[in-house]
This record gives structure tokens, sequence and C-alpha cells, in this order.
């Protein structure tokens, strides 16, 4: 009886197979390719918050605009662990991230094509891998951000640490546990000051009941609107919140002697291996670490672009004359297993 | 002697061999029940270790988190619901037939857009209604914390309440006049009446809209997320997109899962009595109740839950979509990697409507097989092809990323994955509309025309299939509605530039963008209302 059913069955899987294949398929292209007909999908996966990523894919774009740029995002954690999943059938022609320390671990586990871009040498060597497998695009740094209206000047806390202070006690707006700047720089501390000090900055955030939201954005309209006073962000939502009219202050902290100094992190792009359209990924890459890229992210993020000789927003503060943290790429990145069991035990939402 | 022979063995195979619409149904049945399975295999055999700190760290404030929204929520539905359905179908309050129509829109706007909407309304300080009093110098002090667990139980009230609104209406609507003066004529007060007639004899419609919506919450991503109160569903989106720790996210749903089956169990038991209500030649309809000076109040009161439910929330959606389109930047804005809002139109309404059309065909072998040849084994198969009803969208999309790496690598990374999670969430809702349609239709139809020498299929597509068609269409209005809502399983399935409405709508709103995620979520709302008319002009509380 059941043979009767086979051709329904056999017309359905060929239908699903017949519209997988529909939609999976890379195109196939030429393999010669001048600059300017790059065509086909160029698909990104990103890690970064989309508004930040977005403007600098409108300029590729309208450079190529026989290109399909597809965009997947997610979290960073998220879209690293697709990659690996994918390592045997990759799907992604490029990945950019929000954090160095990512990059670094798939380097490790060969997802990644080096490719050198137009340029590299110019992009300083602290941000980007031995091998060429990933470059550094723009650099940023972990800030207190306060509202002006609510926080006397005297009263500002001058270090991480200080945010466990009691006076503070639900006065904190941060990124949850899904955040990878967040993760990064619970990391990123473990190796400064160790993990006996950094469990026990987290669990003084909760017992301040910190108020964790999703991402930055968030944190940097709370602290803006004065919902809450102050916000742990990258320095650039700080100065996004402050072209938005807000009243708010930057607190670079952990600046004094023997402080362990801003911890300081810089977003990555790579190609991936598998890449079904490396001309158009390479292509990508270039324009990413390019003047023109890197004036996109400097300009409307107000990030620190990596690319010698390219500006810094007026706005900001130059990086020559802070106490940076001395973050040890190799040895960080050990340390993120410890970073979720961390969070984990603290219940960090 | 051949002949009754034959005829002899026709009947036994009539009755006792297994017919081939049950090997159909049951593949059916285990395709829709795969997904369950694998996650509770998955959570059962898990790490010990991992099981006990979660059991030690997280289990009980999840589930004393969840258990406490669910009874907020399903108590406050039905509270409302009731009220409102007892408004308009017992009462003379005026504009009552207006009003049947605005109470159930909501079923239009997806909770987390109405969580978007309370957030930035009442955020303390940022919110419009904090701005507006503060320009008003009224300290803003006293207007209530809009996140955690008020919030989202208030959120989840007011767009799940219709529900319970339309199951109760339609329960008072076939209520017979003889029993409540039978009750009069016994000496029993109008209160007492209320208590001991009516709301027994719409009992079960209550209860089964209450359980529907227990279900709901126990799925509820968006909203518990935006407004940060944890429950399973949350907890497990986390493990899976900050962490992509699959074993916890396995042991979390593993654990919800359960739960929501218990719910299901008591919701098949009810859903046998739901149907006592009778209507027989004795019936006629119980008069209405005459408020008098209280029908201001009545009025009042469904306008004000007609206002806050539907009005405001589109009222403003309109506003800024317009302010977005106005504004020249916000417009260019909506726009990702290539893909502009036509493609998030396209790609939800295909991928809502193929699956609407996929559980609508998996369902009718189940509902022929079960109404036709009814029996324990049947039931069973109609049962567990109404599992999914139990599988929060985060569950479905975990199993699915599991199970398609596995054994359809092919369909790895292709918009068919977000497919086929609707079909697997919302195949119960076409499995409940095609059952019913083929209970009113008599088998001596059928009979008739096997007689006039149609085979099976020909007296399938000539003779059932024109009849049980409205029906079968309704199904896929209502898969249609719920897979166009979706949230968390599409945020976690889709591939590289497979945007929808409501992907754009959270993300967007996520980073505060309200100008850029207000046409996307006003169209939403648009596109819904469509399958929802069509579905509520099969309702009885709407035919005249």
């Amino acid at each position: 009886m059941l043979h009767k059913l086979w051709p329904v069955l056999a017309t359905i899987t060929l239908i699903l197979s017949a519209c997988a294949g529909s939609t999976s398929q890379p195109d196939a292209i030429s393999s010669i390719e001048n600059e300017n007909s790059l065509s086909g999908k160029l698909i990104i996966y990103s890690g970064r918050s989309e508004p930040l990523i977005q403007p600098v894919m409108t300029a590729f774009q309208t450079k190529y605009p026989q290109l399909e740029v597809l965009l997947k995002s997610g979290s960073n954690s998220q879209m690293a662990n697709t990659l690996l999943e994918e390592k045997a059938n990759p799907q992604a022609d490029v990945f950019i991230t929000t954090e160095v320390f990512t990059a670094y671990a798939l380097s490790r586990e060969g997802i990644f094509l080096p490719y050198e871009p137009v340029g590299y040498q110019n992009l300083p060597d602290a941000y980007k891998a031995e091998d060429a497998s990933w470059v550094g695009l723009t650099q940023r740094m972990r800030v207190i951000m306060y509202n002006t209206d609510l926080v006397s000047p005297d009263e500002l806390p001058a270090s991480l640490f200080a945010l466990t202070d009691p006076k503070w006690k639900g006065q904190i707006a941060a990124a949850g546990s899904t955040n990878a700047s967040m993760q990064a720089q619970i990391a990123s501390m473990i190796q400064l000051v160790g993990q006996d000090q950094t469990e026990a900055w987290l669990n003084g955030l909760i017992e301040n009941e910190v108020t964790f939201f999703g991402g930055h954005s968030d944190v940097r309209k709370a602290v803006g609107a004065g919902e809450l006073k102050l916000g742990l962000v990258n320095h650039y939502y700080y100065y996004l919140q402050l072209a938005e009219g807000s009243n708010v202050g930057i607190i670079y902290p952990d600046q004094a002697p023997g402080e362990m100094g801003i911890i300081s992190n810089a977003t990555a792009a790579a190609i991936i291996k598998g890449s079904k359209n490396l001309n158009a990924a390479r292509a990508f890459i270039d324009f990413l670490v390019s003047e023109e890229g890197q004036e996109i992210f400097a300009e409307g993020n107000y990030e620190y672009p990596l690319l010698t000789g390219v500006a810094l927003h007026p706005d900001l503060e130059p990086i020559v004359g802070l106490n940076m943290a001395n973050i040890e790429l190799a040895q960080v990145v050990n340390h993120f297993e410890a970073t979720f069991d961390l969070i984990d035990m603290a219940n960090l939402p | 002697m051949l002949k009754t022979e034959a005829l002899r063995s026709n009947r036994r195979r009539h009755t006792t061999s297994t017919p081939k619409i049950a090997y159909l149904a049951g593949m059916i049945a285990l395709f829709a029940v795969i997904p369950v399975i694998y996650i509770l295999i998955r959570a059962l055999t898990g790490d010990p270790e991992l099981w006990q700190r979660i059991i030690q760290t997280r289990l009980i404030k999840l589930f004393s988190n969840t258990l406490l929204l669910l009874l907020a929520v399903t108590t406050g539905t039905t509270l409302l619901g009731v009220s409102m359905a007892w408004l308009t179908e017992r009462t003379d309050v005026p504009g009552r037939k207006i009003f049947r129509w605005l109470l159930a829109l909501p079923l239009a706007i997806p909770p987390y857009v109405g969580a978007i909407i309370h957030l930035a309304l009442l955020r303390p300080r940022g919110g419009l209604i904090s701005q507006w009093l503060e320009e008003l110098n009224i300290p803003s002090t006293f207007l209530p914390n809009p996140t955690g667990f008020w919030g989202a139980a208030f959120v989840l009230i007011i767009f799940s309440y219709p529900y319970v609104f339309l199951l109760s209406a339609a329960a008072f609507r076939s209520l017979n006049a003889t029993y409540g003066e039978a009750a009069r004529m016994l000496g029993r007060t109008p209160w007492q009446t209320f208590w001991q007639v009516t709301i027994p004899s719409i009992r079960p419609g209550i209860t089964a809209g209450a359980l529907l919506v227990s279900l709901d919450i126990l799925a509820e991503y968006g909203t518990v997320a935006l407004l940060r109160f944890e429950t399973f569903s949350s907890a497990i989106f986390v493990q899976l997109a900050g962490r992509y720790d699959r074993s916890a996210a396995s042991i979390l749903s593993g654990v919800l899962i359960l739960l929501a089956l218990v719910i299901l169990y008591g919701e098949f038991r009810i859903q046998g009595q739901a149907q006592f209500t009778q209507i027989g030649s004795q019936w006629r309809p119980a008069a209405l109740i005459h408020l008098g000076k209280r029908r201001i109040w009545g009025f009042l009161a469904l306008f004000f839950t007609v206002l806050v439910s539907f009005i405001i929330p589109v009222g403003l959606l309109v506003f800024w979509s317009t302010q977005g389109i106005l504004d020249h930047q916000t417009f260019s804005g909506m726009q990702i990697g290539s893909k502009g809002l036509v493609s998030f139109i396209f790609n939800s309404v295909w991928s809502s409507g193929f699956a609407a059309i996929l559980a609508v065909l998996f369902s009718i072998p189940i509902a022929i097989y079960v109404v036709r040849y009814p029996g324990k084994i049947s039931r069973l198969f109609s049962r567990l092809s109404q599992v999914g009803y139990a599988i929060p969208g985060v569950v479905v999309a975990l199993s699915l990323v599991m199970l398609v790496n596995r054994f359809l690598p092919f369909l790895y990374a292709t918009s068919l994955v977000v497919v086929m999670a609707y079909v697997v969430r919302y195949i119960p809702q076409a499995v409940r509309s095609s059952e019913s349609a083929m209970r009113q239709l008599s088998p001596s139809l059928e009979e008739a025309s096997r007689l006039l020498k149609r085979n099976a299929f020909q007296t399938f597509v000539q003779v059932t299939l024109p009849l049980i068609l409205p029906g079968l269409l309704a199904g896929s209005a209502l898969v249609f509605l719920s897979s166009l809502k979706e949230l968390p399983a599409t945020l976690l399935l889709r591939p590289a530039g497979f945007e929808t409405l409501a992907v754009r709508v959270w993300i967007w709103s996520e980073e505060g963008f309200y100008f850029q995620a207000a046409p996307a979520a006003l169209l939403l709302v648009v596109i819904a209302i469509i399958p929802l008319f069509f579905l509520l002009r099969r309702e009885s509380i709407f035919k005249q």
C-alpha cells in the first residue's frame, strides 16, 4: 500500500530540493573578472550592530551595482559558531566581527582564507593576523558615559571597579551577556586583573542592580534620556548619543598610574575559506581598509580608523596620551571559556 | 458464492485492515512529532553535570518566572475576554456590533510590536508619555515601570485576550434562553443565575481559550526579551544566540516542552467538552440584559480596551511610518545589504503562504483518517500532529538546526528551513480546521460517490474537497497569520539576505530606530488583517 505514496513523496522531495537548489546555489561567475564588473552574490556574516555596518555596505554597493550584497547579522558568537558549523559547507564570503578575539579563534580553526588587502602594510601589526587571515578595521575603547544633568563632575567614577560602589545602585546601564563587546571586556579583565577579581566585579554589578540591555544602543539611549545615570559602553556610543543632542559626558576609566588602563579592542574582517565569490570578497575587504571605507567608519561611527593617515573625527580624543591596558591577544583568547563560566555563575542576563 | 466471498472480504478489509490513508497520516504525525522527540532525547542524554548546574543556578527562577507570567496572563485574559464578550453579546451596550470586530483586531498585532510601542510610550524619562508630562511640568515618577513582570503581563494580556473573547462570545451567543429562565423561575436572582447557569455553560469555551493563551505565553519570546522578564523561551534564545550553547539550550527546551505538553494534554481533554453547547429546535437566544444608565460604563470599558489594544498602537505606527517615509534619510535607511522593503514583504508573504499551503495539505490525510476511521490509533495520530502547539519557536529552531544539519544537509541555510519551522509549529491549527470541516461532511455523500464507481481519489477530488474547501482555507488563513507574526525561529533560522517584516521590525526597534521599524510593523499588521478578516467572518458571532 505504501508504494502508492512514493510518487507523492518523490514529488514533494523534488519540489523541496528544487526550491532549495534555487535559493542556496551561488550564482556561477566567471573567474576572470575585472574590478568594475563584480556580480553575483556577496554573503556577509556580521556580528556588528547593523546600523554601524550598513553605511559602508551601501557605499560599496554603489561602487558595484551589479553585485547583490546579502547580510546576515546576529550576535557575534552566534555568527562565529555558525561559521564553525559551516566549515565543511561554507555559505558566507566575508565575516565582520566586533572584536579581534573571535577573529583570532576562528583563524586558529582554519575558517579564514588569508588575504593581504591593498594597503596592508599601512595597517598596524597589533591588529592583523600573522598569516594575514584576518585584518583589523577600526579601534574602540570601553568607557563609561554619564548623564551630565544627573551626575556632577566631582562624583564621577574613575574606574570600572567603581561601578560596583553601592552609591550607584540601580543607576547603571550595561549590555548583557550576549553582547560580544561585553564578553571581550570580561575576557580581557581576566587577563589583566585575574579571574577572582573579575568574578567579584561581575557579582558586584549584579548586586548593584545594573540594568542589562540587549545592546549598546539601548544603553546610550537610556543614559541620554536620563533613565539611568551611568552606562558602560564602547566610546562611539557616547558620541552617537552626543550627536543626538543629549547631555552626556565620557569617562576614560582606570587612568591613574598602576591602574589597568582602558580596555580597547578592534573590529575585524576576514574572507571565509571556500568563499564562492572570492573576487567580490577581496574587493569588499579592500574597500573596508581603503581610505574611503575607513573614513565612513571614522565619520559616521566615531571609530578610530586603523589605516594610518585617515583623520579622526574632530570630536574624538586622540589615543595618544591615554593609559591603554596591555592586552595580550593570544592570552585573552584562551580566557573565553572561563568568561562564559563566569557569566553563567554570576547569572548575568 | 464468489461474489459474497468478495463482498465479505471487502467488508473485512474495511473493518480490520489498516486503510491506506493511515500510513500517510502516520508519516505526517511522525514528521510533526520528530522535533519534540529529538529535543527530549537531547535533553535527557545531556551531561548530568550540566543538568545539575542548570538546576542549581537557573531552573527554579525560570520555572517560577514562567509560571507566574502564565498565571497572571491567563487570569487577565480570562477576566478581560469574558467581560468584553458579555458586554457585546449579552447586554444592550451601544455600538456592540462594531466592537465585536474591533475587539478581535488585536490578533493582527504581534505582541512584540505591542511591547515595542508600550516601551516607547512608557519608558521612564525616555518614553513619549513621560516626555509630554515633563513638558507640562508634571513629574512622571508616578508612571509604573514598563519593564519586568507587570509590563510583560500587561502587554501579553492586552494582545492575547481576543482568543478568550472570541471563544466565550461564541459560547454566550449559543446560550439557550430557557436555562436562564428556568433558573429565574426557581427563584434565583440574576446574579445567582449568572454564576450558577451562565458561567458553567460557557466554561468549556473559556477554559479552551485560556489554555491556548497559556501555550502562546510559553512560546512568547519577543515581548519577554524586550521587557526583560526572563522566561524559558528567552533564556533558551540567549543560550542559542549569545553563547551558542546547545547542550544547555536543549536541557532548558526539554523542561519547557514537558511543561507545555501538560497544558496541551489538558487542552485536549477540555476540547471534547467545549462542544457541548447545543443548539436544538428548542433554542432561542437569551434576552439581552438592559444596562439602563450603566450603558455608558459598558461603552467606556469597551472603548478603553479597543483604544489600548488597537487604536493607540496602530495610530502610533501610522504616525511613525509617515515620519519615517517623509524623512529621506530614514527611508533610504530601510535597506539591508541590497535588500529593501519590497523584498521583506515578498519574503514574509511567500514563506507564510507556502507554510500555510503545506500545513493544510499535510492536515488533510490526518483529518480524513481521524474522522472517517475513528479509533485509538487515528486519535493518537491526530494528537501527535498537534504537538506543535507545545513547541515554542526557539525550540523548533533549535531542533531544526540540529536535524537539518544531520539528515537534510542540502536544505541547510535555505529559506525552506524557515518554512519547515512554520509548518511544524502551526500545523496543529490546520489539523483542527480540517478535522472540523470533515466532521461536518456526511459520509453518505462519499459513499454515494463510491457507489457511482468513483475511486477513492476521484471521490476526494470531486466530492470531499469542494465541500471541505472553506474549512481548509480557514486553516490556511490561520497558519498564514501565525507564520507572518512568527519571530524567534525566523531570527535563528533565516539564511543571509532572507529578511522578513517581523525580523526587520525586531532588529530595527532593538536598535531603537522606531521610524525605520514602523512602516514594516504597520505593513505586518495590515497584511495580517486580511486573513484575520476572512477568519472572523466565519465566526458565528459575526453572522447575523
